[in-house]
């Protein structure tokens, strides 16, 4: 980058603020489908991941690749008295695990809140450097 | 907030026409000051892109026509920033002016 470079750092975060915040938008995909038996297909609902990657090979940005679903087994309940259970009684269910997706929700805000950190203390540090004006 | 920071570019931006006639007679031909002026003239019209450009992502996210906020923050942290910087230029010129002008001759 040229002379602009002092909005870098504002970009970048930005770009992560961002991007944790798609994050956040498919965690809570899944975890409001953790029991959707049905989404569409004739299937139950599969589990989204995000995949991250930069924006180019040097200093840059991140930005979301791709949202891929798991492929993963679906969980096998016993619940004979479900509409949807087979002949053994079985329920197909999402292969969502709340306690994973807890997880990923405390890394997801956690990094949102390192990214907006981030941004903070670049404004602060160019106050900084303005100071050295007066 | 951003009207206001708005109200202060154009302020801002009425001085250099002040100031530049002055510089050019007392420097006479060759002033490098006015060349200043006129690059800050450049920065000055920067600054009040970006400005307008934090004011349009305000409005859109207002009315509702855009719902990302982080292009907001991103705009008027921008704006912010380089408005700083232009205060504190503008602050040490007219301070030089300042002083070039209370020289006793």
């Amino acid at each position: 980058m040229e002379v602009n470079n002092t909005f870098g750092p504002i970009d970048i975060a930005i770009s992560g603020l961002h991007t944790q915040g798609k994050w956040m938008e498919v965690i809570s995909s899944n975890v409001a489908n953790a029991r959707t038996t049905d989404a569409g297909k004739g299937e139950p609902y599969r589990r989204l991941e995000v995949m991250f990657k930069t924006e180019g090979e040097d200093i840059s940005s991140v930005s979301i690749d791709e949202i891929v679903p798991d492929m993963s087994d679906f969980h096998k309940i016993l619940d004979p008295g479900n509409p949807n259970a087979d002949a053994q009684g079985y329920v197909l269910m999402p292969n969502v695990n709340l306690p994973i997706e807890m997880m990923n929700l405390t890394v997801a805000k956690r990094a949102y809140q390192a990214n907006a950190a981030v941004l903070k203390r670049y404004q602060q540090m160019v106050e900084t450097a303005l100071e050295l004006l007066r | 907030m951003t009207i206001n920071l708005n109200a202060n570019v154009g302020s801002v931006l009425a001085k250099p026409e002040i100031l530049t006639p002055k510089a050019g007679n007392a420097a006479g031909q060759k002033s490098d000051f006015a060349n200043t002026i006129k690059a800050i003239e450049k920065h000055i019209s920067k600054v009040d892109d970006l400005q307008s450009s934090s004011d349009m992502a305000i409005k859109d996210l207002l009315t509702g026509k855009s719902e990302d906020i982080t292009s907001v923050i991103s705009a008027v942290a921008k704006a912010d920033m380089s408005f700083k910087l232009l205060v504190g230029v503008r602050n040490k010129l007219i301070e030089a002016y300042k002083q070039t002008m209370n020289m006793p001759l």
